[in-house]
């Protein structure tokens, strides 16, 4: 996450007890959006050089009112922004496009791998949102091709359980299907941020 | 043919002969909910590997989604082999654009792709709506059957198809294998029968196998009723103690291992006591023993066996207790054999013939079982004793009314008889087989060491 092993923020969560995330049902670790830019305040200061005791010592400070909070930079987004989704049933595709669309993105649609590659390839999409089971299962190399790529937030959705194993290939988020159409739309407008958030951080730095 | 495919579950080889042939075209059919998907993804799942593929496809019965999301609650479901080893994939959008010509295209360009060593399509029943005429569907079947045989591949046709329609629906003719899963009413349970209905070019084996849907696949009961080949068995010529003296003691050359004593009597003379004392005194002499009962729970045997000086905690007892509500005899039987196999016991107590009895239902299926029981603890030289309730508490004119005494090797009859205003407990030796024995019937007493026989009384009453 942000770039930073999941195994440093456990150890941080615990030693310094400053961004304690939720847990989900499953025990995953849930983040706000002020938790992700506690992180990413923490992350910059160890790119300066400080350890990640002092780091944590300086959020602390500023929490504690100290510094004043760097406000994030609200810059416009792009007016629409592109979500690709690589499914594998057409239905599916449209009515999620169909949602995502109500909320002010472009949606293509893309049926098989091969297919999928080729349109973020040539779209250039700010998301796409993977299926699994697309071409017989293929999904998580398909996850791992696109991240190849380019970086771009990548959401991977299965009936299967395979958060683990979708995040280990590349994926930025996973949600387990049948979709709740708001839970799949907050999910994308988070990852949709956040992606604009690291855009706007390394565009400052 | 001599390559198997196996379904990784042993008994459901063992029916199969061994396993399915290898690169056959197999059928299974079954109504809705009778588990051909499982049975199917069983195969699939154990077979499947990274060089050659399983593929599964659905049609238009059930969507993909759902038979994934079921799927991965099974053991054998790795859902991390999906995209491997493993490809899920929906023909139903093709069949809708462009009905079974587009299937063939479809199914050409994946095998060519994907080389897979399984194949299964799900459902097959509902791709015959998709014909025009019956002409077009057998052209259709005639070239999906020369596409699927031109590799090496194994096709599992899967349809909720009725046993009426193998005479008629002409994809039957081309199957190499029919494997059907049914359900019959038997009183007030649904009991699951699996059936091979045809195997090209091998032996099977024939009849209902009872089988159970659990997480880790098809639990099938291969039917016990085929013969055990009877190795032949010598009887050993040393005669040993049966554990308990007052049986020892009529019959007049001893007890010999491997033998069956069934003990009838009313309710209350000392059966199940009779059949601890065989158990525990085995025991002490270094053979173990299994306590198969349907009745005391745990608690309650433990409670008699206290009584008598012994403990349920011994190693070399080990208690199988069901409850004989909802109990399924195919089930029953293969828990006991296992058990027999993994303690390598020597003793074997059933409490009892009649609970068995009435969980079985069918008369015939009952008595094939015991007989292959029988048998097969006779091969293996596992002492068996039998408990069975008899309905007249005084004056006993029969024993069983199924003719499971004849099958075992000694009955001993035990019962009340009344004498000087009390009622004594009683016990004769109705039959042992290659002994003599004494037939007399002779009083005992239940004292806190067990059954201990009173001196022959010289005007016994019967």
């Amino acid at each position: 996450m942000l770039g930073l092993s999941q195994p440093a923020i456990r150890s941080w969560e615990d030693r310094y007890g400053l961004i304690v995330a939720e847990r989900s049902e499953g025990g995953r670790r849930l983040y706000t959006r002020k938790q992700l830019e506690q992180l990413q305040f923490v992350k910059e200061r160890l790119g300066e050089g400080l350890s990640a005791a002092d780091a944590h010592r300086l959020l602390a400070e500023q929490q504690a009112g100290t510094h004043p909070i760097v406000e994030r930079p609200t810059s416009n987004p792009p007016s629409r922004l592109l979500v690709l989704l690589a499914y594998r049933d057409r239905r599916g595709a449209e009515l999620n496009g169909f949602f995502l669309r109500t909320e002010g993105c472009e949606v293509e649609i893309a049926l098989t791998a091969e297919d999928a590659e080729e349109k973020f390839a040539s779209r250039d999409p700010a998301l796409s949102v993977v299926e699994l089971m697309i071409s017989g299962g293929v999904g998580r190399e398909l996850c791992e091709r696109l991240k190849q790529l380019r970086g771009t937030p990548l959401l991977c959705i299965s009936s299967l359980d395979l958060r683990e194993e979708a995040l280990a290939a590349g994926a930025d988020a996973f949600l387990k299907k049948p979709l709740e159409p708001t839970q799949l739309v907050s999910t994308v407008n988070d990852l949709l941020d956040q992606g604009g958030l690291m855009r706007a951080v390394a565009g400052a730095a | 043919m001599s390559d198997r495919f196996s379904s990784g579950d042993r008994h459901v080889d063992a029916v199969l002969g061994g396993g399915l042939p290898a690169n056959a075209l197999n059928m299974i059919i079954g109504l809705p909910g009778s588990g051909k998907t499982i049975l199917a993804e069983q195969f699939m799942f154990h077979n499947a590997s990274a060089k050659r593929p399983g593929v599964y496809l659905s049609t238009v019965s059930e969507p993909l989604e759902k038979i994934v999301r079921y799927g991965q609650d099974l053991a054998f479901f790795d859902a991390r082999a999906i995209g491997t080893s493993v490809f899920f994939d929906d023909l139903g959008q093709t069949l809708n654009d462009g009905g079974l010509d587009d299937v063939l295209t479809h199914l050409r360009a994946l095998i060519i792709e994907r080389q897979p060593g399984v194949i299964a399509i799900d459902s097959f029943k509902a791709l015959s709506a998709y014909a025009t005429n019956g002409q077009s569907f057998r052209h259709f079947l005639h070239e999906l059957a020369g596409i699927l045989t031109a590799l090496p591949t194994t096709t599992f046709w899967v349809g909720e198809y009725g046993r009426e329609e193998i005479a008629t629906a002409p994809e039957f003719a081309v199957a190499d294998a029919i494997i059907s899963l049914s359900t019959r009413r038997e009183a007030e349970r649904a009991i699951r029968h699996l059936e091979i209905l045809k195997l090209r070019g091998s032996g099977f084996m024939s009849g209902e196998h009872a089988y159970r849907i659990a997480h880790d696949g098809l639990h099938v009961f291969p039917r016990l009723a085929e013969s055990v080949p009877l190795e032949t068995y010598e009887l050993r010529p040393e005669r040993m103690s049966s554990g308990i003296p007052a049986i020892d003691q009529m019959l007049a050359d001893g007890y010999w291992p491997g033998a069956s004593t069934m003990v009838a009597g009313p309710s209350g003379s000392g059966k199940t006591l009779m059949g601890l004392h065989f158990i525990f005194n085995g025991a002490a002499a270094g053979e173990r023993g299994i306590i198969a009962t349907l009745q005391e729970n745990t608690t309650q045997l433990d409670r008699i066996v206290t009584g008598f000086g012994w403990s349920l905690t011994s190693e070399s007892v080990e208690l199988m207790y069901r409850s004989p509500v909802d109990l399924y005899l195919d089930e029953w039987f293969y828990e006991l054999l296992d058990a027999l196999e993994r303690t390598r016991a020597r003793r074997v107590f059933i409490d009892s013939l009649g609970d068995l009895r009435r969980a079985a239902v069918d008369e015939l299926r009952f008595r094939e079982y015991l007989y292959s029981l029988l048998q097969r603890c006779a091969n293996q030289q596992i002492s068996v004793m039998m408990s069975q309730e008899t309905p007249a508490l005084f004056g006993i004119t029969q024993v069983t009314d199924n003719g499971i005494s004849h099958l075992s090797d000694n009955v001993i009859l035990l019962q009340f008889v009344p004498r000087d205003a009390q009622i004594r407990r009683a016990l004769t030796v109705l039959k042992t087989r290659a002994s003599r024995h004494d037939p007399d019937v002779r009083e005992f007493t239940i004292t806190p060491e067990g059954i201990v026989l009173d001196e022959p009384h010289s005007n016994t009453t019967r």
